[in-house]
């Protein structure tokens, strides 16, 4: 052992090394980061969404930096709550019924148009809905009306920018468009202040409450996807998730084939070759494939992932890298020694032989984890990933199967994608230069 | 033939005999694997029901003396054939053992019956015709750029061994770690560049469309659509295998018998060939294997991501739209072409290493 | 460019001694040869400035500890060279030829095998495992076209009855053979170009003490029935002194002493060689066993002036300078208290 760490000393010098670390240490900050910062819970709840969870958040948007690249402030998303900046009056009108105007003001002084606009009301109350009306009001004066009579649902939302009618009244210009500009120069964004209001007649009961987004196009430190979530949330998140998954399979798979290889070896004869015919049976099962069928068929659960992983690579391919090590351990002098004092096999195995290759067991457990990253995105990718879990793999499933390429949105898929890469070179790095320390083959270079 | 050739022959002809045995043994007992887990949950068996009520059906519906019967009387009179057909045919015995190995043998020979909802270009629902016709875009584009990639690897590692410690060893070493992504990643990345900014080769799939005539516009429209897929597999592993193999030929150029050649006084090149090369050649086969083994399991996404009709794509478009017979074949055909490459390479090492013709048992280093 | 060896593979009894090579002047004379290597601390002077001359019909032992520099002086004769070497310089004549002077590519057609050849330490390795034993020993016969491949491998079943081993293993490959039998091989494989000079590097030191014999008795009948002239590396004096007309003492990277075998095994003129000798234990005498005290110094940053100095009991004030190589008698030795020759 003391001879390992002097040479663990001498590691110092490797820069590649050092850059692998640097790398990994990069990541487990990361994860420890995502773990705290968005616990578990909430992370699940912002990425599978549910009522109300994705709708202050626009869609497709880039990342905030891009603004960066560009002339003039790029659109945020702005959200006018009626409870917050907005304004609610009421008026009784009698019949018991009341006459509700809310006022959603905003301040637009951004140099592009929105992505997006809507409204969502709720309105809680029993009984018919009388129609409302709602209007908009431009920084020059204009007032356009949007709807006229349009039936508030308990839980209702507006999709404004995809009003058909609207885009009509305001000579095909869509409305994202055609209410931020004024008719006589269509081509410049009117900055000021805009409203919108919305009238309706309830019961005097009635709670009513409505909220205006104005949707940007750019949002947060990553971007959103088709869904409007904050990829942020996956790009975290995926660092602890890629990592408890490389390094447990790499764990449970090297782990075991180098304990088989110390007895295959040991054993010799029939239990050497019965070994080495079932680590051929193992090459030749399709792993990934398998994986597939299982999760098409039973269970995407990443701990079943997991589990198929490591049983299927007990006898890895790397039984064959170890039992030559073994082989030559075997021939070493003290092992005569301590046969002829009577160690039995169990102990010989476990205590003689394997402690003394251990430590060339970790270039290779390292090197592998990179290997069970990809392989977790890769099942990822094929649409077979968690679907509770947001990973990097999710998200380049996502970005594929949206045709971000095709639609210029190349930060869905280079942000996971390098992430996933810096990853699996951090580990590589770290393993090539561990590998030049502890390989016996390299020593005599 | 002078006898030593001839006891040659017999010993390797001995020596492949055993391996493709363990080999298809090894086959079995791949596929038997997957067809237990495929059926834990009974799926085998409702895919084997659905297609035997469809063949009942067809023939029905052939029969005229159905056509005048109520259609309530029809289904039910179906559903009794159908019942009766699962008993004469074992359905209701348990699945283990027999019928379990009934489906293996099924599964071994590629009889999986129609596809439920995939079909062949040439328009056949059977499975096997399917995957028949995706094989040869499989290995046309595995085969190439595995082909590359070795020699290419070969001949960079035998360079770059006699250039210990310069610029380019160091460069190698400090891109080795690019292998760590697969093929299919780097994929992505030449699609964006060279298909979407800058436009020179194609997205994907395997010709121009609307197909070229000639057979001459036809394979070059092949090859100008394979050039990114190949770069892909190939930068997947190019690196890493370039500094693991310049490894290999320098603790093998620094053996004593490499020395004794020197002052016996060969050429360098003679040098190179028979006390380098040939002795090398176990080794770098054996790790040439593994990254071939992960090659294929990459194969899937890889195909996917450029569109290329192959296996791997398939094997996609089949677990997308749920066909679960379509599934099993690729899995089965996966593991005739994995078993296919481990004996093709040890024929290679066979040949190369006379201590595994002469001593017998694989001596793998 | 069809050039065969300047004999005609002759029969064995004849293959040297007779023929213009028996000219007047020493086979091989060494000149001021020195060998630097760089290491990662600095340089090493494995071979520091050694000159020797070496008669027709006579061979050599050199003999010394681990790391004097004996290997080193081999490959420098056979210009072997590692991939770090520094300093390469000095004149090697052979038979009046000075060979330094050929470029690599002269050196290996016309002195490597066929003029000097090499039987290397540890010939556990030092045969090619995938090529048949045959073709490795003849392979040297049918470089440059020396040869055609029919009288190739006749020759190389006559070096197989020289050494003693039969004529099937031609067929064989190199992990069927036990130890005894490869050394024999790489001897055959010495002898196949009828070289001038064989050098042996350590040619028993991994071998059994009877397989020892065995080599040893082989190589003993080869010298006197081909009469070739040998040069003996080892650092075990006593199977050297079966085999050795004049001996070289090496120490610390330079040449201490050159004698005849008589001589040096009786009553060498060096200090160290005296204690090196004195160290062997004898048979029919009774004799204790002496050994030196310390360490030989690096060869990174030798000490001025004698090398052997510090570890010499026979020191004095002289010896801070380092002595020049002095006549005395029939041989050569570097030691002070030899100055009036």
């Amino acid at each position: 052992m003391q001879n390992w760490l002097v040479r663990l000393k001498g590691l110092r010098r490797y820069p590649t090394l050092v850059a692998g670390l640097l790398f990994i240490t990069f990541f487990i900050g990361l994860s420890i980061y995502a773990v705290t910062a968005i616990p578990y819970d909430e992370a699940i709840r912002l990425w599978r969404g549910g009522p109300g969870v994705w709708e202050d958040t626009p869609r497709n948007a880039g990342p905030v930096w891009f603004d960066f690249f560009t002339e003039g402030r790029t659109p945020r998303t702005i959200v006018i709550r009626s409870g917050d900046t907005g304004t609610i009056t009421e008026e009784a009108v009698g019949d018991g019924m009341k006459l509700a105007e809310i006022v959603l003001p905003f301040q637009y002084d951004y140099d592009g148009f929105p992505a997006e606009l809507r409204l969502y009301s709720e309105a809680q109350y029993q009984g018919s809905r009388e129609p409302a009306t709602v209007s908009w009001q431009t920084p020059d004066g204009r007032t356009i009306i949007l709807q006229e009579d349009r039936k508030l649902k308990t839980v209702d939302t507006y999709y404004i920018s995809q009003d058909q009618e609207l885009r009509m009244q305001l000579s095909g210009m869509a409305p994202q468009k055609g209410l931020f500009v004024s008719p006589d120069d269509t081509e410049n964004l009117l900055k000021g202040d805009y409203q919108l209001v919305l009238t309706t007649q309830v019961p005097e009961t009635a709670e009513l409450e409505a909220k205006l987004v104005v949707y940007g196009q750019l949002y947060g430190l990553a971007g959103t996807d088709h869904r409007g979530r904050d990829l942020m949330i996956a790009l975290l998140w995926g660092a602890p998730i890629g990592l408890m998954f490389g390094v447990l399979a790499a764990v449970g798979a090297e782990i075991s084939t180098f304990v088989l290889a110390a007895i295959g070896t040991w054993l010799g004869g029939k239990v050497d070759r019965l070994f080495q015919w079932l680590t051929q049976v193992n090459l030749v099962i399709p792993l990934l494939p398998l994986l597939i069928l299982v999760g098409h068929f039973y269970s995407r659960s990443i701990w079943t992932m997991l589990g198929m992983v490591i049983a299927l690579n007990i006898f890895s391919a790397t039984y064959l890298t170890f039992r030559a090590m073994f082989l030559q351990a075997k021939e070493a002098p003290y092992i005569e020694a301590a046969q002829a004092y009577g160690v039995g096999n169990f102990r010989m195995i476990f205590r003689y032989l394997m402690p003394r290759i251990a430590p060339t067991l970790l270039p290779q457990f390292v090197l592998i984890i990179p290997l069970f990253v990809f392989l977790e995105a890769t099942l990822a990718v094929l649409g077979l990933g968690d679907p509770t879990l947001p990973t990097w793999g999710k998200v380049i499933y996502d970005a594929v199967d949206e045709g971000a390429l095709y639609n210029g949105h190349y930060y869905w898929l280079v942000e996971p994608a390098v992430l996933l890469m810096l990853m699996g070179v951090g580990f590589a790095l770290i393993g090539y230069s561990l590998d030049r320390v502890f390989n016996p083959r390299l020593r005599t270079l | 033939m002078s006898p030593t050739v001839r006891e040659i022959i017999a010993r390797l002809g001995k020596f492949t005999l055993i391996r493709a045995v363990l080999l298809f043994l090894a086959i079995i007992v791949a596929v038997y694997l997957t067809v237990i887990i495929a059926n834990l949950g009974g799926q085998l068996d409702e895919i084997r029901k659905s297609q035997i009520r469809y063949e009942i059906g067809q023939r029905a519906f052939g029969n005229p003396a159905f056509r005048d019967m109520a259609p309530e009387a029809v289904a039910e009179m179906l559903n009794e054939l159908a019942e009766t057909e699962f008993h004469r045919l074992g359905m209701d015995r348990p699945f283990f053992p027999m019928r379990s190995f009934e489906y293996l043998w099924r599964a071994l020979s590629l009889e999986l019956g129609r596809a439920e909802r995939l079909s062949s270009d040439a328009g056949s629902r059977q499975v096997r015709n399917i995957l028949m016709e995706r094989l040869p875009v499989t290995l046309a584009l595995f085969g190439t750029s595995n082909l590359v990639l070795f020699f290419l690897a070969l001949f960079a590692a035998l360079f770059l061994s006699r250039r210990y410690g310069g610029f380019l060893d160091k460069l190698t070493i400090a891109l080795a770690p690019s292998s760590a992504a697969p093929g299919w990643f780097y994929g992505l990345f030449l699609i964006l560049i060279f298909g979407a900014v800058l436009r020179i080769l194609p997205w994907g799939g395997l010709v121009d469309a609307p197909i070229p005539d000639t057979r001459l516009t036809y394979a070059l429209s092949v090859l100008k659509h394979m050039v990114l897929p190949v770069v892909a597999i190939v930068l997947g592993a190019l690196f890493a295998e370039i500094y693991s193999w310049r490894t290999f030929f320098l603790i093998y150029s620094s053996e004593d018998y490499v020395e004794l050649a020197r002052a016996k006084g060969l050429s360098s090149r003679g040098i190179d060939m028979r006390y380098v090369l040939r002795p090398v050649l176990p080794p770098i086969l054996t790790s040439f294997l593994l990254v071939l083994i992960t090659m294929w399991m990459g194969q899937i996404v890889l195909e996917t991501v450029f569109h290329w009709p192959g296996l791997g794509s398939v094997f996609y478009e089949a677990t997308q739209a749920n066909d679960t017979p379509v599934i099993l074949g690729v899995i089965v055909i996966y593991g005739y072409l994995l078993a296919a490459t481990v004996f093709v390479l040890d024929f290679i090492y066979a040949i190369v290493d006379p201590r595994v013709r002469v001593g017998g048992g694989a001596v793998r280093q | 460019m069809m050039r065969k060896l300047n004999q005609k593979p002759k029969p064995i009894a004849d293959a040297t001694a007779a023929g213009p090579e028996k000219a007047s002047g020493p086979l091989l004379k060494v000149e001021d040869v020195v060998l630097y290597f760089t290491a990662t601390q600095g340089v090493v002077r494995a071979v520091e400035g050694v000159s020797f001359e070496l008669a027709h019909g006579q061979s050599l032992a050199i003999v010394g500890e681990s790391g004097c520099g004996k290997t080193s002086l081999a490959r420098a004769i056979l210009r072997l060279l590692p991939r770090n070497v520094a300093t390469y310089e000095g004149r090697i004549f052979l038979n009046g030829t000075d060979i330094m002077k050929f470029s690599d590519e002269r050196f290996r057609r016309d002195v490597r095998w066929v003029k000097i050849s090499m039987v290397s330490q540890a010939a556990m390795n030092s045969l090619n495992p995938v090529i048949k034993l045959g073709q490795q020993v003849a392979e040297p016969l049918l470089l440059d076209n020396r040869t055609d491949k029919k009288e190739a491998f006749e020759r190389a079943r006559q070096v197989f009855r020289i050494v003693g081993i039969p004529l099937a293993f031609l067929d064989r490959y190199a992990f069927e053979l036990s130890g005894g039998m490869r050394q024999r091989a790489i001897i055959a494989m010495a002898l196949i170009a009828n070289p001038i000079l064989v050098i042996l590097d350590e040619p028993t030191s991994a071998l059994d003490v009877l397989t020892q014999a065995n080599i040893m008795n082989a190589l003993k009948k080869i010298k006197q029935e081909l009469r070739l002239n040998f040069i003996f590396i080892t650092h075990d004096i006593a199977t050297s002194s079966e085999l050795a007309d004049e001996v070289i003492c090496m120490y610390a990277g330079q040449l201490v002493e050159h004698s005849t075998a008589d001589r040096f095994y009786r009553d060498p003129l060096h200090p160290y060689a005296q204690k090196l000798m004195a160290s062997v234990p004898t048979l029919r005498v009774y004799k204790k066993p002496e050994f030196i005290t310390g360490q030989p110094p690096s060869l990174l940053n030798p000490p001025e002036g004698c090398r052997f100095a510090d570890r010499c009991t026979k020191r004095f004030e002289r010896c801070r300078e380092e002595p020049p190589l002095f006549v005395h008698g029939d041989g050569t030795v570097k030691c002070w208290l030899y100055e009036r020759g």
